[in-house]
């Protein structure tokens, strides 16, 4: 299989007659010179030498495709762009993964609404490991305190300004619950969202054009839309990011929970699971009878939020 | 003719129910439930090469969990005045140190209320290195869920199979999980009150 590709490289380099020109590669090729052109029309020849560049790469990132229709080549160029222009606004060295999901897994959550004390580490936890805006506060864990006996966090009292846990109330976590049957995939006009082979529902930053179909679509209030230009203190980015995660967002498009993509394809619990102080959140591989996730499953009561409509989250409440 | 219109109305019922069952058959993999029902083969995530040994300190567990052996965060080392034995001697000692060795500083809040537990229910009258159980059986406080669970056998169920308490850093990988003096005080288990991190907004804002 390298070997193929290794000379197909190869015919592509010696041969020009052989090489490949696409529409995409043309305009390309058009649009550095443009860029060139333009960038250095706007610097006025000052020698600002990190703007020229900066805008040079911001233009080739446009031309790039949807990440599921990249080759693993395409991919690593749009990487190196990502992270040189993430040195060149930030100064930092992040790294941007394309890793893929690992084979016979599916992830899926639990939530102990009975163990739950409200105390919100997980919102903290999920705002810095995520990059999430902090000028708008966005989050994508939300948390209430409810009234005994209800299940329908809309009912719930987010701005609790008080010590928790408190007496006769219980707390609910609400997140992006990556149904398998997902709504906002089908919502998507432009195919920037769908579910990846571990059930993880993500979302292609560049490919979105924020037209919030698939915010309307959500029957779990599970995404955020950047109306401006996010905003992470330059010493609180969390510089080991994935494409399909945690790398920083621009203003008009969509992004939601994604299990920690960044986390979860290396082993690690989310974000939300590791800083949980009361062990409410129980994260694995429902695809492994032998996780704890199929032990909440198969041993404790559950349900999922508005099952009827189904969506077939993967993401199950349960008490003890 | 009559015939004819009863037949092509069950030929449309026929191709109506039909497309309705289509879209379940065309996702193909099914729903979640069928897919977890199907997955019964023992899955091997010590192979994920991303998973790193942990800093911290662990022991084998006394018991194992549906998928066999596992670990627990080790306690003893946090323990700031182990061992024991150093202080708890024959020796005598003046009645003005009391303050500083008697453990005053410890308050008991476990067990019913009027009833609660005291010092040798569960720390070990004369092998001071050691907890203990009510058949007085010596055990170690590294290995303590054995001895909470014998109250809290619902709890420690829960805990080994992962419904109760917490695994450390990696759902995948070697399972090690924290002990349940890892995040319960013992001698006040229950969590404290504390103001919330944050607020939320509500759902549909």
């Amino acid at each position: 299989m390298d070997n193929r590709n290794k000379e197909e490289g190869q015919i592509k380099k010696d041969d020009p007659i052989k090489r490949k020109s696409t529409r995409r590669s043309f305009m390309k090729g058009l649009s550095l010179a443009a860029a060139a052109g333009s960038a250095g029309l706007v610097t006025g020849g000052c020698g600002d030498s990190a703007t020229a560049e900066e805008m040079g790469l911001k233009w080739e990132e446009y031309f790039k495709t949807n990440y599921r229709l990249m080759t693993q080549e395409e991919k690593d160029e749009t990487v190196a762009r990502l992270e040189k222009l993430a040195k060149l606004r930030y100064d930092l060295d992040v790294k941007v993964s394309t890793q893929e999901p690992l084979e016979r897994v599916l992830y899926g959550y639990a939530f102990n609404i009975s163990r739950c004390k409200g105390y919100m580490d997980c919102v903290e936890a999920c705002v810095k490991e995520n990059n999430l805006d902090r000028k708008s506060k966005t989050q994508y864990i939300r948390l209430f305190e409810m009234e005994p006996g209800q299940l329908d966090p809309t009912s719930g009292e987010g701005k609790y300004f008080h010590e928790v846990p408190v007496d006769n109330k219980f707390y609910m976590g609400v997140q992006c619950f990556h149904c398998e049957n997902a709504p906002c995939i089908k919502a998507c006009p432009t195919k920037a969202t769908w579910q990846e082979p571990d059930g993880i529902v993500v979302v292609d930053y560049d490919w979105c054009i924020g037209c919030r179909y698939c915010l309307a679509a959500c029957p779990y209030w599970g995404r955020r839309f950047n109306w401006g230009e996010p905003e992470v203190p330059r010493e609180e980015i969390t510089k080991k990011q994935h494409y399909l995660g945690n790398r920083m967002r621009m203003k008009g498009v969509m992004e939601k929970c994604t299990f920690c993509i960044q986390r979860t394809r290396d082993g690690k619990l989310p974000a939300c699971a590791e800083a949980c102080p009361t062990g409410s959140r129980v994260f694995g591989n429902l695809l492994d009878p032998d996780s704890e996730i199929r032990f909440v499953l198969e041993n404790k009561k559950v349900f999922r939020f508005k099952e009827e409509l189904g969506t077939d989250p993967k993401f199950w409440y349960f008490m003890d | 003719m009559k015939i004819l219109a009863y037949g092509s109305g069950l030929f449309f019922l026929l191709l109506g129910a039909a497309l309705l069952t289509c879209p379940a058959v065309m996702a193909g993999q099914g729903s979640v439930l069928e897919r977890i029902h199907g997955a019964e083969e023992p899955f091997d995530s010590m192979e994920i090469e991303s998973v790193q040994q942990l800093t911290l300190k662990t022991v084998a567990a006394k018991e194992s969990y549906q998928g066999g052996e596992f670990r627990v965060l080790a306690r003893k080392e946090f323990i700031s005045r182990f061992r024991c034995s150093v202080c708890h001697t024959e020796k005598p000692m003046l009645a003005q140190d009391g303050v500083l060795f008697t453990h005053s500083d410890i308050r008991i809040n476990h067990g019913r209320a009027g009833d609660a537990l005291i010092c040798i229910e569960c720390h070990h009258e004369k092998e001071r290195d050691f907890l203990v159980d009510s058949q007085g059986r010596k055990i170690d406080f590294d290995h303590s869920y054995q001895l909470c669970g014998k109250c809290h056998f619902r709890q420690k169920r829960d805990w080994i199979g992962g419904a109760h308490g917490k695994r450390e850093t990696y759902w995948a990988g070697e399972r090690v999980v924290r002990n349940c003096t890892s995040c319960h005080n013992p001698h006040s288990p229950a969590f404290a009150k504390k103001m919330p991190e944050t607020y939320s907004l509500p759902l549909d804002e």
